[in-house]
């Protein structure tokens, strides 16, 4: 018959157009897993990420700038991990981290923590070695993607300040491999 | 843009006319139909193009901002989306491409490349940042960005539109809009006219310095 051919298509198109509201009924637009499963083989229904409004959670592994983990101590203090060895610095592929260490007012010693940290995003490439090659899980990579801006001169240089995240923040983001980290810390803890 | 967001602020609507007349300024609704017509220029470099491409396809679909049609003539376009490494031989193209669109025109430095140069930032030819020729409007950190980072800078890109004042830009100026001079790729350290002569001297064999004798003849 004529003209069957663009019926069944119109009909396709149809189908998926419903299929979406019934399945995202049954998912509810507050899931958040569902943006990741839109397009996939097993999913039906609509196929576009809506981005601003639904973010794909990104999986574990996902790289971007790499940040710096504190702990907060007394007073809102914040105790940074990293105890500027300048590994890092050193593995980093680009060369684009740059570590100066703290040192003693009085006696001029140097301490285990840093004056300066400062990464230039503008040549990381997110290769992750920093955080492979750290030994005191002091830097790990973060999932925060929306870092647009106007301007690049001072915001592309992050420092110290703008690096550090707490680390509950890294638990929430890496739950596995945070806990898998803990695990080890305890087990030295025990040991010693 | 919902109704509250196209309406200056403190306009007086009578209660009666609320919801079907909107008070604006010509900014608002200029800059409005401006930022959701934005076409990016068909064009990309290095990988961050196939991010860009992952971005035009229908699991992210540009099209949602009224980006849809990635036009490949800069006469066509508003937005040059600089995706990838910017090479010196590059550089010229890229400049004309961007002398040749219509303003208004912005451009968008996606990823690490071309926003600074990234890991190639002190090769012999790469250009360190494409700011060094054209002007940026927004930076887009990441190597590469995903998807959704692209979108993010499309969005920043959108809400500097909205900001813009008719009479200060630069395109409704009186003077004339300057052309930027097309970048000539300069003397290269290699000569290849000169290979055979540069090969016959790198081949050459090492000579030692025989030692002289007091007589003042070779031993």
């Amino acid at each position: 018959m004529n003209g069957f051919g663009i019926v069944k298509g119109l009909f396709v198109t149809i189908k998926h157009f419903f299929t979406t509201y019934w399945v995202d009924l049954f998912h509810g637009k507050k899931n958040k897993t569902r943006a990741a499963r839109r397009g996939m083989v097993d999913s039906a229904g609509l196929f576009t990420v809506q981005y601003p409004e639904e973010i794909i959670i990104p999986s574990e592994e996902f790289r971007v700038i790499p940040f710096l983990i504190y702990e907060v101590g007394e007073n809102g203090v914040r105790k940074y991990r990293c105890t500027s060895c300048g590994i890092c610095a050193k593995v980093c592929p680009t060369q684009c981290i740059y570590i100066t260490r703290k040192k003693d007012e009085v006696t001029g010693k140097p301490i285990l923590s840093p004056e300066e940290f400062y990464i230039d995003t503008d040549k990381c490439m997110n290769c992750g070695s920093c955080a492979e090659f750290c030994p005191f899980d002091a830097i790990k990579m973060d999932h925060d993607f929306e870092i647009a801006t106007y301007e690049r001169g001072e915001t592309h240089i992050y420092s110290k300040e703008k690096l550090g995240k707490p680390l509950e923040y890294y638990a929430k983001i890496r739950p596995v491999n945070y806990a898998s980290e803990e695990a080890v810390r305890h087990e030295k803890a025990s040991v010693h | 843009m919902t109704v509250n967001g196209i309406n200056i602020p403190n306009a007086s609507i009578p209660p009666d006319l609320q919801h079907q007349v909107a008070v604006t300024t010509l900014d608002k609704i200029y800059n409005w139909s401006r930022s959701n017509s934005l076409w990016p220029m068909m064009f990309g470099l290095a990988c961050c193009a196939i991010e860009m491409i992952c971005t035009a396809a229908s699991r992210y679909d540009l099209s949602r901002f009224g980006m849809e049609v990635m036009r490949p003539s800069p006469r066509q376009a508003d937005v040059m989306i600089v995706s990838g490494t910017v090479t010196k031989k590059m550089i010229p193209q890229i400049v004309r491409l961007y002398n040749q669109m219509a303003e208004p025109k912005y451009v968008i430095a996606m990823g690490a490349c071309a926003s600074g140069g990234g890991p190639f930032k002190e090769g012999y030819n790469v250009v360190p940042g494409v700011d060094k020729f054209i002007p940026v409007d927004v930076y887009i950190a990441g190597c590469p960005p995903t998807p959704q980072s692209l979108l993010h800078g499309l969005i920043t890109l959108q809400k500097k539109i909205e900001k813009e004042h008719i009479p200060t830009t630069r395109w409704y100026k009186k003077e004339d809009v300057v052309e930027i001079p097309i970048p000539v790729l300069g003397p290269d350290l290699f000569d290849p006219r000169k290979s055979e002569l540069i090969s016959l001297e790198t081949h050459k064999p090492i000579l030692v310095e025989e030692p002289v004798t007091e007589s003042g003849d070779a031993a």
